[in-house]
């Protein structure tokens, strides 16, 4: 089992951490009372996983949570038996065992698995909301409470992925974004242990650093790299230190475009008080050439 | 003698007069890119660049010595336009390399701040907002600006004692420099002042800066290149045409022009006046001559057609193929005329020294990303069990349903990717036009295509490389690069550096010839890359609507082929037509040419899905 699960199974305990960006939060639970699936897009690092832990929280749902990849099989959603001391037995995978309990089950980057692995969603997705199980012979009923979610980065212009329209229709969609600046400062004061004004320089730089996505850059910076540097700021890690490793390195391998953003961070974090000595320094300057006569 | 002894004068004189700092100089062009990018993220806006700025006149106090060499007219200053920075191409106002490069970060910043190009009165005011608003919205600047402010004022003569308009000037100046935030305001006098570097100058007032509208110039074929480029941007001015028809010939001899006022340099007809450029870059200002007319140049460029000796080679009479027109919604069958052709002259040339240590890299990358062996699982025979299957097997024969022939092996094998990839390169005349001091279009579309033909070939996919021009439907022209069959080699990149532009866009048949070259092929994933610089158009009513829908059209048909068009243009306008033509996602736009050398690789990458 290659999977990488983060198979919780259980409501964590401490509710998670978000910051509405709009009527989200509204809409899902909308989708789950009318039992409808939710598709989430939205560029990487803005908070699609967290929403979803979020809601499920808020829901009182468990969540089975799939990182999909290229070598996911729909036995790795489903199910398969293994060998036990006893023979062979039928192990359920994390897509059956939400199903049976009426959890949420969210497959995060479902662009990533192969078309053919996502067909299997097809009929618990419309109003059948059924599961069969080839290799048990059963058809499995969703339990009440179980909800699909799935999400993906619409930024990755793959010509040879992308879902499938007939899979693509069967959703409630939310498109994600970065939060707004006020929102996204909360965040990173809250996430990453920062005061405000930090979190504000953090901020007011990404928002400096995304006019260069697309462009300059591949990708934009995420609020979860911001978080990462407002964490690393808080343990005593010098300002540009923290930002070179967590902004600069993580976004850009071209040497031009790395000296560029550490022009920007420099620009936006202030390094000492400078205007005091500035005011002594004018006599001397002045007063140099009257010495030299 | 006298005269060696005349230059001697000049050198010692004018280095004894130069207030300049030579061995800490920062070249422009080695920071420009950085410099820009800073600026994009700062300014907010995708588009912005920074130029090298031409010198300007200003009536500023000169030292004796500066008198005496006769230097010290002109000034490189900095300032803010609508395109961006202009800075003086060489940063060495101060004697240290580190804080000439900061100067640039900090015009850059200032600039960035700046929303549009500066007042012309008022301008010391204007620039002290501006430092004490660029400082605190960074905070990170104020010690460089520190230091570059005392340095700076420290190089500036200090104020006479006598009062003087010039001397209070001077004063008020070097404070505010220093306190930009509440020095007293700089009182106004005559001439101007020693050139600021820190500040941002306003855009030279010029008469008449822009074009004369003309609307025939919106429908002349674009063939913008100028033979020359000079190195400089020169102030330039549009004056008005000298009239041949007017009847009266009034000739009075102080009215000759001179030299330095105008030179008939018309850089729309593409002359080879190489003399003209080489006065134009002693000169300080530039006339230009806008006189032109469709027709004229049309009939130019057909008059331009190399003799059949000299063109390339055709590779038999070509093909016909239809064309839609979208005012009668029908195909017009074997309306277009797709000629192959060969470069002619094109000898076996290695790859060009400048492209190998990027060519190098390319392939490192590509090679470990060839098809790797892997392991086949469900065999019917091999070298491993496959233990899933084992399983299964012994759970289905448990249950009953076991198959009598049961595939319980892996094996290793080479697993093919199945991929193939056409190149189609626009070599419209239009990518003869330049995009900076030393290139064309074309020189970026060669480069790109050295640079992924040696990729895709390390990277061990299929691949073809065309280019394409036309002039009228009757000539489509599909110059042969590398086929399906051909290896890549050095024949293959010596067409690549024979590639010429020439005549005008037909693209929709050249996609139909491309998706016909493509669809031949066995590939279950096939790829149709375009690489273009503007919107479809050719000499009769292929332009506008009729050839964008008709490339719709093509593009349509390759995709029922089954085949996945891409389009990679640096049209800056082409955000408004390509979502139309390839669809949202199907297109990428560069903001700068020159990076499509390095951006198409990646892209490929992108595209076929191994890169995130």
């Amino acid at each position: 089992m290659d999977t990488e699960q983060d198979v919780t199974g259980e409501p964590p305990r401490s509710a998670p951490y978000y910051a509405p960006a709009g009527d989200e939060a509204g809409l899902f639970e909308q989708a789950a009372k009318h039992d409808l699936p939710v598709l989430i897009k939205g560029p990487t690092g803005c908070g699609k996983t967290r929403f979803v832990q979020y809601m499920a929280d808020r829901l009182g749902r468990a969540l089975y949570t799939v990182a999909c990849h290229d070598d996911l099989t729909a036995a790795d959603l489903v199910g398969r038996h293994l060998i036990g001391p006893a023979g062979t037995f039928w192990q359920d995978g994390p897509l059956t065992r939400a199903v049976r309990e009426g959890a949420i089950c969210y497959l995060d980057e479902i662009i990533e698995a192969r078309k053919d692995t996502t067909v299997i969603l097809h009929p618990l997705t419309d109003d059948r909301r059924m599961l069969p199980l080839d290799a048990t012979g059963e058809c499995l009923h969703a339990a009440p409470g179980f909800m699909l979610v799935v999400s993906y980065n619409p930024g990755y212009r793959n010509l040879l992925k992308g879902l499938k329209p007939s899979t693509r229709q069967r959703f409630v969609a939310l498109s994600f974004d970065y939060p707004a600046p006020a929102v996204e400062q909360q965040i990173v004061a809250h996430e990453g242990g920062v005061d405000a004004d930090t979190a504000h320089t953090l901020v007011k730089l990404a928002g400096a650093l995304r006019h260069l996505g697309g462009h300059d850059l591949d990708e934009s910076p995420s609020t979860r790299l911001l978080i990462h540097a407002a964490r690393l700021i808080r343990a005593g890690v010098d300002t540009l230190t923290a930002c070179t490793a967590c902004l600069a390195e993580p976004l850009t391998d071209d040497l031009t475009t790395r000296a560029a953003i550490l022009d920007v961070v420099r620009a936006h974090f202030a390094v000492a008080p400078a205007r005091a000595p500035m005011r002594t320094s004018i006599r001397t300057s002045i007063r140099t050439p009257i010495r030299a006569i | 003698m006298e005269e060696q002894v005349g230059i001697r004068w000049h050198h010692l004189v004018t280095r004894l007069a130069d207030t300049r700092h030579p061995q800490a100089a920062v070249m422009l062009e080695r920071i420009a890119p950085r410099l820009a990018t800073v600026l994009r993220a700062l300014g907010a806006d995708p588009g912005l660049g920074v130029r090298a700025s031409p010198e300007r006149r200003l009536a500023t106090p000169r030292r004796w010595l500066q008198k005496l060499a006769g230097t010290g007219r002109r000034h490189a200053v900095a300032w803010r336009d609508d395109d961006g920075l202009r800075l003086p191409p060489v940063l060495d106002t101060f004697d240290q390399i580190a804080l000439n490069e900061g100067l640039g970060l900090w015009l850059v910043a200032l600039a960035s701040r700046a929303p549009a190009p500066g007042p012309a009165d008022d301008w010391a005011g204007w620039n002290r907002r501006l430092v004490a608003q660029t400082l605190d919205d960074y905070p990170g600047l104020a010690e460089l600006y520190g230091r570059l402010a005392r340095t700076h004022v420290a190089q500036r003569p200090r104020p006479a004692l006598q009062e003087s308009d010039g001397s209070r000037r001077e004063a008020a100046l070097q404070a505010a420099l220093l306190e930009p935030r509440d020095a007293p305001a700089v009182p106004p006098a005559a001439g101007d002042p020693l050139p600021v570097p820190l500040w941002l100058y306003p855009v030279e007032a010029a008469d008449n800066a822009r074009p004369p509208s003309d609307d025939a110039a919106e429908e002349r074929p674009a063939a913008a290149g100028a033979g020359q480029q000079l190195r400089q941007r020169k102030r330039a001015s549009y004056v008005d045409d000298i009239d041949g028809r007017s009847g009266l010939l009034v000739f009075r001899l102080e009215s000759l022009f001179s030299w330095s006022e105008f030179i008939p340099l018309d850089r729309t007809a593409d002359d080879d006046d190489t003399d003209a450029a080489r006065v134009a870059e002693d000169l300080d200002h530039l006339s230009l001559s806008r006189k032109r007319s469709a027709s004229s140049s049309r009939l130019r460029v057909d008059l331009d057609l190399p003799s059949a000796t000299e063109d390339d080679i055709p590779l038999g009479e070509g093909r016909l193929l239809p064309e839609w027109d979208w005012r009668k919604a029908a195909l017009l069958p074997d309306h277009c005329r797709v000629v192959p052709m060969l470069p002619r002259g094109a000898t076996p040339l290695p790859l060009p020294a400048r492209l190998q240590p990027a060519a190098t890299r390319l392939r490192q990358r590509f090679e470990s990303l060839r098809p790797q062996k892997s392991w086949l699982r469900r065999q019917a025979d091999g070298d491993v069990l496959d233990l899933s299957a084992c399983v299964d097997f012994s759970v289905q024969r448990q249950l009953g349903s076991a198959p009598g022939q049961p595939l319980l092996w892996r094996r290793q094998s080479a697993q093919q990717r199945d991929l193939a990839c056409l190149v189609l390169a626009d070599l419209s005349l239009s990518t003869e036009a330049a995009i900076d001091d030393e290139h064309q279009v074309i020189d970026v579309i060669r480069d790109s295509l050295h640079l992924l033909g040696e990729a895709l070939d390390a990277g061990g996919d299929a691949f073809s490389m065309y280019g394409f021009s036309s002039r009228r439907r009757d000539h489509v022209r599909l110059s042969l690069i590398k086929n399906f069959a051909d290896a890549w080699g050095d024949e293959v990149r010596g067409r690549v550096q024979s590639l010429r532009p020439g005549y005008y866009t037909r693209m929709g048949a050249a996609i139909r010839q491309a998706t016909e070259i493509l669809g031949g092929q066995a590939a279950e994933q096939r790829l149709l890359l375009l690489l273009t610089d503007g919107k479809p158009n050719d000499l009769d009513l292929y332009e506008g609507r009729y050839g964008m829908e008709d490339t719709r059209h093509a593009l349509m048909e390759a995709r029922r082929a089954g085949l996945q068009p891409f389009c990679v243009t640096i049209d800056q306008e082409a955000a408004d037509y390509l979502p139309h033509l390839f669809g949202a996602q199907r297109f990428h736009l560069l903001r700068r040419a020159q990076d499509l050398p390095r951006v198409l690789p990646q892209l490929y990458l992108l595209l076929t899905g191994r890169s995130p």
